[in-house]
């Protein structure tokens, strides 16, 4: 391939809109003499006028269209949304509520994560049956944290004040968890698990539930 | 139509307002409808799809991302409908040779030789692959810049010219062979 000839070519292409491609300097048994005889005679080709009746009966199917739940759930979810990953930008300046949903909505997603592995991990070890009550609880506290952390994202989504007020509320309820989770689960330290627990839910849940104030914080700017 | 119409009109349908559409059926009916009678060449299937394209971009309209233009959307969303159609048809190409192409007024006055051109050049693009034929109709039939026929094919801008290029050399080679090409083209 000679990229010269293509650039040449391409050139040409686009030049020839079937309504003024120089043929002077072709020659006349150029095949550009005739792709442009091609292209005017398609440009000149009449548009073909649809049926009279065409658009009332397409307003007739539309009016008859009933959308499946399933379908209006699934549109609802791959309506384009301003979704950006910004975390420095989300301390600093405003965000918007989708943005702040996004946020929410990983923290969800991250917790089920740790709520599965949890669960499989502890099932694993045999210390479903031998830990202590609160150990023994965490998978569920973080599918349930989980639960709800993706459900004020969702709620966010509507962009509104009360929404931020729940979401604020949330965050707050969900740092003092974490602390509390990791003093309870330092408590009892007669399993290795619990030290890591300990470890897990204060290294993350607190960072975590300050990042989110902040967002929360940046984003109630807006209505300010 | 102007841009800031299509968006209050696309606001409106998402609001729960469904003759507002009608609005942007009546303004595209034709292009869609021509669009889809040059990619299948049969009236009657270009009706349906027609019909089809819009219903399509009734469903899927909360898809439609603000400040965008509505024409190459509503383009891709009907492209998608017909290549589904012509797909599954499998059409063959050689039994609908632009029989049906509907007449149109001939503005020189020459309708028979008019109509005769037409139907051949119908024909020649129905026996292109429907990738090459598409890029050929969006550029010469409905007259769309390279830019666009790219955004509404998903073809990289080099690879649609290529496309252009492929199918008029086949469509020179085709006229040449039938004898059309001495007639016209050396007009």
């Amino acid at each position: 391939m000679d990229p010269v000839k293509d650039r040449e070519l391409e050139k040409n292409i686009e030049a020839l809109d079937g309504k003024g491609f120089s043929t002077e300097t072709c020659e006349p048994e150029s095949h550009w003499r005739k792709f442009d005889a091609i292209a005017r005679m398609m440009c000149e080709e009449p548009a073909p006028e649809p049926p009279e009746d065409l658009g009332e009966r397409v307003m007739a199917r539309i009016r008859a269209h009933q959308p499946s739940l399933w379908k209006v759930f699934g549109e609802a979810l791959l309506r384009p949304r301003e979704v950006s990953f910004h975390p420095l930008n989300a301390l600093r300046a405003p965000v918007s509520g989708q943005e702040c949903s996004f946020y929410f909505i990983m923290v969800g997603v991250f917790y089920a994560i740790l709520g599965v592995i949890l669960m499989v991990g502890l099932q694993r070890l045999g210390a479903s049956l031998v830990a202590p009550g609160w150990v023994r609880w965490q998978p569920q506290i973080a599918l349930v944290t989980a639960g709800c952390m993706s459900a004020i994202g969702l709620y966010l989504l509507k962009d509104g004040k009360l929404a931020l007020r729940m979401a604020r509320v949330g965050t707050l309820v969900y740092l003092g968890f974490a602390l509390l989770n990791g003093i309870f689960a330092s408590l009892e330290w007669d399993i290795p698990v619990s030290a890591a627990l300990s470890l897990l839910s204060t290294l993350v849940g607190v960072p975590t539930g300050f990042f989110l104030i902040r967002a929360i914080q940046n984003c109630g700017k807006r209505y300010a | 139509m102007k841009q800031i119409d299509e968006a209050e009109i696309i606001g409106r349908v998402l609001g729960g307002d469904r003759e507002a559409f009608a609005v942007l059926v009546d303004a595209y009916k034709g292009p869609v409808f021509s669009l889809a009678l040059r990619m299948t060449g049969s009236i009657q299937d270009a009706d349906d799809l027609t019909q089809e394209s819009f219903l399509r971009a009734f469903q899927f309209l909360g898809r439609f991302r603000a400040g965008e233009r509505f024409f190459p959307w509503l383009y891709t969303v009907s492209l998608n409908v017909i290549r589904n159609h012509l797909r599954k048809a499998k059409a063959l190409p050689e039994e609908t040779v632009g029989n049906e192409v509907p007449d149109a007024t001939d503005p020189r006055g020459d309708a028979a030789n008019g109509r005769e051109k037409g139907r051949r050049l119908q024909g020649y693009l129905l026996r292109l692959s429907v990738p090459v034929r598409e890029v050929l109709v969006l550029r010469f039939y409905e007259g769309l810049g390279f830019e666009d026929i790219a955004a509404v094919t998903g073809d990289s801008l080099s690879s649609a010219k290529m496309k252009v290029y492929r199918g008029l050399e086949k469509i020179r080679v085709m006229m040449e062979e039938d004898g059309f090409a001495d007639d016209e083209t050396r007009s």
